[in-house]
């Protein structure tokens, strides 16, 4: 082959292969739409709020960033709104081991942020990020769960909360939770959280009276 | 040795500003490998400290790019640049830019509410990872780079000599100041923020770049060892061809899992697939051209630019195709993976590419005839060794945390907190080896040719 032979073969190769890329750019712009909710002010605020933050230096979107925090694409799936505006406006104050710094975020842009990360969690990823294979296999084999063990992963609990070492670090550890906390505390405190510990970030356990009972058992059971 | 046209010493300018940028790159790194232990430690935040850290590199192989094209177009076109004083503008314009830009970056750290949107716009900071850079310092940087363009193309018009080298290097540099365009406007849509996104970042170190590091290893090749110039350019163009045809459609491997139609998982699999091709190409004609060499003059120039040549290979290719089908990269995309391959591939085709560019011309910048390679050597072994322990340590952080997290579904805070500690620490560690390499390099830049001829060519000076 010459050498203006192989100059060629570069050069219109690359416009081939350039023009095949464009063509499907055209393409893909014209269907991203209808693989995510619709836009709005509010969530459009929201991206301007990641933007002004710069939350991309330490944390992955979409799986892409900075690798030093958690994924922030599904965080609203499985974490209470409530926890995360008083997280994002000061972290220690919801989770006393957070090292995000406080970063002066405002109230109202702490809810636009959250817009934004509803927004995230709901675009078509083509399944990304995926289950855990090894926890849900862990969940369908073995012994029979207990009513409590399975109104702690139908309440999604383990979104927050560890036991024996699988689940959320968001919250307390609760692996010994049944050797510290007696009956009367725990059902009192699933029922409004913010009476027995100040300020905490932890929802109102939204469920009838037995189940609050059953899943009580479970806790005193954890020991 | 010395230079053939006066003007080609513009190249030095812009060499010393790299190389001062790439201490600063590896001495934030070390504070954020640190972070990565005690992450309150040092006043400005991981994200200010990391975008310093990836900002810096960035801009210090693209000053080390132009001043080795304001040495190459010269000598290629046989010709003094075209405007020497507009070369000396042009620098002086990007480092005030630069520097403007990295201390609005801090101002941003200390207190975050100065990044307040301004009309819709973030004034000192985009919050984009790479092009974190503000509007205002895109609009200098794209008037820079055209200036640089400008003079470069004009230099070569002036003898017509249009060499493929050249012609190849100009096209690249093109394609890069286009690349950066389509960084540059505000999307709503998060997904489409990423899709253009990856325009940028990907089309420059996977396409432009690489076409740019073809070019320049042919040059290196013709000057260290004498290869002949239709051998180096045929191979070139293959070279960077197959840069193209790969790696263009190999974007694809960012498409997968951020909101893009699902075809993509196929284009960006095969093409991505291929993308270690022609790296495995210049490796091969690395050595094809060298072995046979004999009395090579510049020792150090050559071992640099093998190894650029190897580890481009390895850094870029291997470690970047181990996680490019999207049936694995399902589980390690947004992992620590990422980040190891990250390191290896800018430390293999970046970093030793400039650094072989230095050692090649700069010797004939200051117009020294042999300099004592031994600190050139010392630093690479330094910078290789420690690069490739502190890409072993992300490597292992990476397997660990894709098995527990992804696999096993433990919090990413549990995995990163406890079970890859020792990884961070480690890794630390090696980064304070990497920084002695630096620190040798710089020595050896700022030192070369200043110092009295080594006793081995001390004999009788043929003037």
């Amino acid at each position: 082959m010459s050498n203006k032979a192989a100059r060629n073969l570069f050069i219109l190769g690359s416009l081939f292969f350039f023009a095949i890329f464009l063509g499907l750019t055209y393409d893909t712009m014209g269907k991203l739409d209808k693989r995510a909710p619709e836009i709005t002010e509010q969530v459009n605020a929201g991206k301007m709020v990641w933007h002004k933050y710069d939350c991309i230096g330490c944390h992955t979107i979409l799986g892409n960033g900075s690798y030093f925090a958690p994924d922030l694409t599904k965080t609203t799936v499985n974490k209470p709104k409530g926890y995360l505006k008083q997280f994002l406006m000061d972290p220690k104050s919801a989770n006393p081991n957070a090292t995000m710094p406080k970063l002066g975020i405002r109230p109202e842009e702490a809810d636009d942020l959250i817009a934004f990360l509803d927004w995230t969690s709901k675009v078509d990823t083509n399944g990304w990020p995926p289950k855990p294979i090894l926890a849900i296999a862990g969940g369908v084999a073995g012994q029979e769960l207990t009513e409590g063990q399975k109104l702690y992963r139908s309440l999604g609990c383990s979104a927050c909360h560890t036991i024996n070492g699988i689940g959320g670090t968001t919250g307390p550890d609760l692996t010994k939770v049944g050797a510290t906390r007696d009956r009367a505390w725990l059902v009192g405190h699933f029922k409004d959280p913010d009476e027995y510990v100040k300020n905490s970030p932890m929802p109102k356990v939204e469920a009838p009276e037995a189940d609050i009972e059953k899943l009580t058992d479970y806790m005193l059971t954890l020991k | 040795m010395s230079v053939k046209y006066q003007s080609q010493k513009i190249a030095e300018y812009f060499y010393t500003f790299a190389v001062v940028l790439f201490l600063v790159q590896v001495v934030v790194g070390i504070i954020a490998a640190l972070q990565f232990i005690w992450p309150s430690f040092f006043i400005l935040n991981f994200n200010t400290i990391r975008t310093l850290h990836i900002n810096a590199l960035i801009v210090w192989i693209l000053t080390g790019l132009m001043g080795a094209t304001y040495y190459v177009v010269p000598e290629e076109s046989e010709t003094e640049l075209w405007s020497l004083p507009l070369a000396k503008l042009q620098f002086g314009a990007t480092v005030v830019a630069i520097t403007a830009v990295v201390l609005g970056y801090i101002w941003m750290g200390l207190n975050p509410q100065a990044n307040s949107p301004i009309m819709g716009i973030t004034p000192l900071n985009e919050g984009r990872e790479y092009i974190e850079a503000p509007r205002w310092a895109d609009v200098l940087i794209v008037i820079s780079v055209l200036l640089f363009l400008f003079i470069n193309f004009m230099t070569m018009l002036k003898t017509k000599k249009w060499t493929g080298i050249q012609g190849t290097l100009i096209g690249g540099l093109t394609v890069l100041a286009l690349m950066y365009l389509p960084g540059m406007a505000y999307t709503k849509s998060m997904v489409k923020d990423q899709f253009w996104w990856w325009w940028v970042v990907h089309l420059w170190v996977e396409g432009a770049w690489e076409v740019i590091a073809g070019a320049l290893l042919a040059f290196m090749l013709m000057k260290v060892v004498g290869a002949k110039r239709e051998v180096v350019e045929k191979w070139m163009y293959i070279e960077v061809g197959f840069v193209m045809f790969t790696g263009i459609l190999g974007t694809g491997h960012h498409y997968y899992w951020i909101g893009t139609p699902g075809y993509w998982l196929w284009v960006g699999g095969i093409f991505s697939s291929l993308e270690p091709l022609p790296l495995l190409f210049m490796v091969w004609d690395a050595f094809r051209t060298t072995r046979e060499a004999r009395n090579v003059e510049n020792r150090a120039g050559l071992y640099y630019t093998v190894a650029h040549a190897i580890f481009n290979f390895v850094g870029a290719g291997l470690w970047g195709v181990v996680h490019t089908l999207p049936q694995i990269n399902k589980w390690t995309h947004g992992t620590q993976i990422t980040t190891a391959h990250g390191h290896l591939a800018f430390y293999g085709a970046y970093v030793l590419l400039v650094l072989s560019m230095i050692y090649i011309t700069l010797p004939a910048i200051r117009g020294v005839k042999a300099f004592n390679a031994s600190r050139a050597f010392q630093s690479f072994w330094w910078m290789t060794i420690s690069m490739v322990f502190i890409v072993l340590t992300i490597t292992g952080a990476g397997m660990v945390q894709v098995y527990m997290e992804r696999l096993m579904g433990l919090d990413y805070v549990a995995v990163k907190a406890n079970y890859n500690l020792w990884f961070w620490i480690l890794r630390a560690i090696f980064g304070v080896g990497f920084l002695i390499g630096v620190g040798i390099f710089v020595i050896d830049f700022f030192r070369l040719g200043k110092e009295p001829a080594p006793a081995v060519t001390a004999a009788p000076e043929r003037v």
